[in-house]
């Protein structure tokens, strides 16, 4: 199986800033493209997701920050016509890393099913014992 | 309530529109007026996927003129985007009679020169701009609320009315 390959775009520097951290807990990430919306028009913005996952053979993963942003919008509409690319929006450093963990196993749409799940599981409350 | 933000930006709904200006502002209804938006039900489909708290109603310009006074009474505030100052000025012609419009975001294409960190504009978009100082339209350059509102004319002053 090949491995299933991923962007990373988001708002500022924080897609660089999430693979530092990711490269901290993991190790060296590779295989993983970063891209910044910064200063990029929507039709900027698209072209530049398009290039990115237009080598992409068997599909991959685009991951964004948040629902309703310029880059889960134009990722949206490049993986539109593109059924194996799957658009994954609020990325955090637990479904990323699961993401490094599980991409050479699983195929595009399990991994994006699983880390569906693994996000929202990440998100947790821990409230002091009265 | 009435029109609370009509706004420039060529991501038309995107994060500062529906985070930072709809926390602050709360709009009932995001008009996204563009006739290329308007034609894509796909395009259309997306968009109003995009801001869950506000209903947003993409049409056209025609369209959005002839809606400007019914929704200047409605209940509850809206917003209208448009993605560039050509398409804010026919809009203004056709009917929709705005008073203060807001650049929020017109990004570096080519043959563009820097504003700001936000604002690029062509010779057309100075067109615009000045055509829409001489029929009263105040120019504000703003792209989140915590900002400071700035004049368009102050930082390029090739804006300035004639």
């Amino acid at each position: 199986m090949s491995r299933v390959p991923a962007l990373v775009a988001m708002h500022a520097d924080l897609a660089a800033a999430l693979i530092r951290a990711a490269a901290r807990v993991y190790g060296p990430v590779d295989d993983v493209e970063v891209l910044s919306n910064e200063g990029l028009s929507r039709d900027a913005l698209e072209r530049a997701i398009a290039e990115r996952v237009s080598g992409w053979r068997e599909g991959g993963l685009v991951f964004t920050d948040f629902w309703g942003g310029s880059c889960n919008l134009c990722a949206a509409s490049v993986a539109r016509g593109r059924g194996e690319v799957v658009v994954l929006s609020g990325l955090n450093l637990p479904t990323f890393l699961d993401y490094l963990h599980n991409r050479d196993q699983l195929r595009v749409d399990e991994l994006a099913d699983r880390l569906l799940q693994k996000g929202r599981e990440s998100i947790r409350l821990q409230r002091a014992a009265s | 309530m009435s029109w609370l933000l009509v706004r420039v930006d060529d991501r038309l709904i995107h994060g500062q529109v529906v985070v930072a200006w709809g926390a602050r502002l709360r709009p009932a209804r995001i008009w996204v007026a563009d006739d290329g938006v308007a034609a894509s039900e796909w395009e259309r489909d997306l968009l109003q996927s995009a801001a869950p708290d506000a209903e947003v109603r993409v049409a056209t310009l025609a369209e959005t003129a002839a809606a400007w006074e019914g929704e200047a009474a409605a209940a509850g505030g809206a917003f209208l985007l448009v993605r560039d100052l050509p398409t804010a000025l026919a809009l203004h012609d056709a009917g929709a009679r705005f008073r203060l419009l807001n650049l929020g975001g017109l990004h570096y294409a080519p043959g563009k020169d820097k504003v700001n960190e936000y604002v690029y504009l062509d010779a057309r978009d100075r067109d615009s701009a000045r055509a829409l100082l001489a029929r009263g339209v105040v120019l504000e350059v703003q792209d989140v609320p915590a900002a400071r509102p700035v004049s368009l004319a102050s930082l390029d002053p090739a804006c300035a009315a004639t």
